[in-house]
């Protein structure tokens, strides 16, 4: 493959080049030019942020962490109060007055100048967003889950492979060396043929009631906040708690989704397919405005035989995290350094030489920095994400209809279930259209 | 009552109140697949307290249609039975709703009697009283919602139930002595010391096979001698009538009620009935989201229900569109209709949704249903 370059660095290296300079090969991490991990101002990946809430401002960090690898030069957020925090913080790591703002995304992307975004939306404005952004060739950490629906997803697959860009999913935990050791060892048959695999995703927790409807608080854009979403009355309801309506989000089997099914695919190979079948039930809260399901428990059958089941961790006897089980034995693994197994002496196997070895990554932001740099893919590219957020979507669609769903994980489409099939994609409100690729 | 017979009656409770608590399953199933409904008496005390509860459990029971109870008031002017098992054994179902000291030894061992010969016990209100403590060792927590979580999953009284959910305004009974490897705690509590709790996992519902009959226990449902909420709690009232037929045979046949609580809140049952379809159609017209969503969730529950059912899902659409058609139903009402349609409508539904584009305030909904189904 060749190496993948933005427009911005890809000039910088023209010119360097073109005027005899020493060009440092970008694979060398500058920490081995005993640089002190310090690179030259001019050869910071050159970044903007939509999305400065809790999750975006928190990825901001860890990109500013990153000791100046990174610049953010502009950000944007629907919320005033919002995007005057982060232009704070931006500012204070730049030392200047500089940092741009938006208040809509299309301005961010039309006037800045940018080699990557990092975005953490709602999931309703995912598709639309990312789709945008890659289309405008940035290279984009994204949040997960990557979309709301089944087609957003599509959509956003297909837009990142004709762009060729670098994405990274916002699933940190395949940064993190306990769950790379699990999906290691479960990949080279230290546990047998996976036959069965438990995921435990949170508990849905209390709700609210139906709050009466409000002034919307003058530093939010609550029309561009909901964005394609219907158009509801605000109801005191957006950052964070969107979570809990089904309009924006599926609850917390679709917001851990990409996460702990994500860890449960890269060890059993499954991170290019997606099940065959699916069946299962949700438990939906009788009142209120929130009304993702509480507790969920459904099963996925895949073409090879593994099983899935995926449930609210109260359901399940490892409670949260991934349990792989093969026919010699069981790994489990979780937040918290959680690495358990069966059999102790599972986690001692040494992997040899010529067996399967996981990408490594230590650190989820410098990893997308790296790649972008590099031209190389990232930890976790968009597909996996996608097939990840599919287990999820896919049991929200059984759960709603109370059917069976028949997928087929090659053409990925829903076969002879006309009402299901409805429900593979969200209509957009005018004027909000999904993206052509 | 003399120390002796306060010992006596400890045991007793430590039998009736713990172990019944416990208690309950067997077979025994020839009588049930006889005859449908069972015959059931509520044993209950003198005072305000018991009255309302008997009357509550009385309706409860009989709100499955599996039941015909009878109330029996047991206290100082009431009959003392002559021959208690012979006067049990009538019934498929005994329900003791009661803990005075007037609760007879003979009475007390003619109801283990009465299980081990295959009836079916139901104890419930034992401890209704925070200001009375029948055992040094047990003590009652303030009022207040708490979460139940269910400890074993595959019994039939719990299995399909959500395995968290709230209940309202309730105390929870604390230090209760679980006597026997084979009483199941079905659902405890955590007794959250901030309202006087014991901070320990106690023991909410619990069942025991003993002999050929079945026991089932309910800690919750306590009378407050005010509102009585916690007794219109669908999560009290729900698992009482499952508890109830599973003790009287050893099965439980009833669906899980879209309105069972959740982790998401209490639900209550103002007058202990679930919604039915006729009380849905009539109500989702004059939906008001502020007060209550549930005519709504519950209309997505039975289309959930009807899954692969084309004749019923047809029948559900065709009511979704009469009120769609009328003119004084509400419009927050029609969006979430129309929103219920795009999905699960069929070609029937159309005309009525397009003739709806011209109402401002649906466009947008409509729009998106027909995004949908075209």
């Amino acid at each position: 493959m060749a190496q993948k370059t933005t427009r911005r660095i890809f000039v910088r290296r023209s010119a360097a080049a073109a005027a005899g300079a020493f060009l440092i090969p970008n694979i060398i991490p500058a920490s081995a030019l005993g640089m002190d991990g310090k690179l030259p101002p001019g050869d910071r990946v050159v970044m903007g942020a939509i999305g400065t809430g809790s999750q975006g401002m928190s990825n901001m960090r860890d990109f500013l962490d990153l000791k100046k690898a990174v610049q953010f030069v502009a950000v944007c957020d629907v919320d005033s109060k919002h995007l005057a925090g982060a232009k704070q913080t931006v500012d204070a790591a730049n030392k200047n007055n500089d940092c741009r703002t938006y208040g809509d995304f299309r301005d961010l992307l039309e006037k800045e100048k940018l080699d990557a975004v990092s975005i953490a939306l709602p999931d309703h404005w995912h598709g639309i967003i990312y789709t945008e952004a890659i289309n405008n060739k940035l290279n984009v950490y994204g949040e997960k889950p990557i979309c709301r629906t089944i087609n957003d997803g599509q959509t956003i697959v297909a837009a990142v492979k004709k762009n060729n860009i670098i994405w990274q999913t916002g699933s940190w935990q395949r940064s993190q060396p306990h769950f790379r050791r699990g999906a290691e060892l479960v990949i080279n048959g230290r546990i047998g043929k996976v036959k069965y695999i438990e995921v435990g995703l949170p508990d849905g927790g209390r709700g609210i009631g139906t709050p009466p409807v409000q002034e919307v608080p003058p530093e939010l854009n609550w029309e561009m906040w909901l964005g394609p979403a219907p158009k509801v009355p605000y109801r005191g309801v957006s950052h964070w708690d969107w979570r809990w309506i089904l309009d924006y989000s599926g609850g917390q089997l679709t917001d851990w989704a990409g996460h702990h099914i994500d860890i449960a695919n890269w060890g059993a190979g499954l991170e290019y397919t997606g099940p065959a079948e699916i069946s299962g039930t949700g438990v939906y809260p009788a009142e209120g405005l929130y009304n993702v399901p509480v507790e969920y428990d459904f099963l996925c059958k895949y073409a090879n035989g593994i099983e899935m089941r995926v449930a609210n961790a109260s359901m399940l006897k490892h409670g949260m995290g991934t349990t792989w089980h093969g026919d010699l034995g069981w790994i489990h693994t979780d937040r918290g350094n959680v690495l358990t197994a069966s059999d102790p002496k599972i986690l001692d196997e040494v992997i040899g030489e010529n067996e399967i070895h996981l990408y490594r990554s230590d650190n989820h932001w410098q990893n997308f920095v790296d790649s972008v740099r590099n031209g190389t893919p990232a930890i976790a590219p968009i597909e996996p994400a996608y097939r990840a957020i599919s287990v999820g979507l896919l049991g929200e669609i059984a759960m709603t209809t109370g059917q069976t769903i028949l997928w087929d994980p090659v053409t990925e489409t829903i076969t002879g279930n006309e009402r299901a099939t409805r429900l593979l994609s969200r209509p957009y409100r005018k004027p909000w259209t999904l993206p052509t690729v | 009552m003399d120390s002796t017979n306060s010992l006596t009656y400890r045991e007793m409770k430590k039998q009736l109140t713990i172990y019944l608590i416990a208690a309950v399953f067997t077979a025994v199933l020839s009588s049930c697949a006889k005859a449908p409904r069972y015959e059931a008496l509520i044993v209950t005390g003198q005072s305000e307290s018991h009255r309302v509860s008997s009357e509550s459990v009385k309706q409860i029971i009989g709100e499955t249609g599996l039941f015909r109870s009878e109330i029996l008031f047991f206290g100082s002017d009431t009959r003392e039975m002559a021959d208690p098992v012979s006067e049990f054994s009538k019934y498929d179902l005994v329900i003791l709703d009661y803990e005075g000291s007037e609760l007879s030894e003979s009475a007390g061992t003619a109801l283990i009697e009465y299980v081990n010969n295959g009836g079916g016990l139901v104890l419930y209100n034992s401890k209704s009283d925070p200001g009375v403590v029948a055992s040094d060792s047990v003590t009652v927590s303030e009022r207040h919602d708490f979460e139940i979580r269910t400890n074993i999953a595959d019994h039939p009284v719990t299995n399909g139930l959500p395995v968290r959910w709230l209940h309202a305004a309730d105390v929870i009974i604390q230090g209760l002595e679980i006597a026997g490897e084979d009483v199941r705690v079905l659902a405890a509590a955590w007794s959250d010391t901030s309202f006087a709790g014991s901070g320990e996992r106690e023991p909410v519902l619990v069942a025991r096979e003993l002999g050929k009959g079945r026991m089932f226990a309910t800690m919750i449902g306590s009378p407050d001698g005010n509102e009585n909420t916690a007794l219109h709690c669908a999560g009290f009232i729900v698992t009482l009538q499952r508890g109830a037929e599973w003790a009287a045979s050893g099965a439980v046949t009833q669906e899980v009620p879209f309105d069972f609580p959740t982790a998401a809140g209490p639900v209550l049952r103002p007058d202990f009935t679930e919604i039915t379809y006729d009380e849905v159609f009539e109500n989702l017209g004059n939906y008001d989201i502020s007060k209550s969503t549930k005519y709504f969730t519950c209309l997505q529950s039975m289309v959930r229900k009807a899954a692969g059912d084309e004749e019923k899902l047809l029948k559900l659409e065709k009511d979704i569109v009469k009120v769609l058609e009328n003119d004084e139903a509400e419009v927050e009402s029609k969006k979430l209709l129309i929103r219920e349609l795009s999905w699960m409508g069929s070609e029937y539904c159309l005309p009525s949704i397009e003739a709806l584009s011209s109402v401002q305030e649906l466009a947008v909904d409509v729009d998106f249903a027909l995004a949908r189904l075209r």
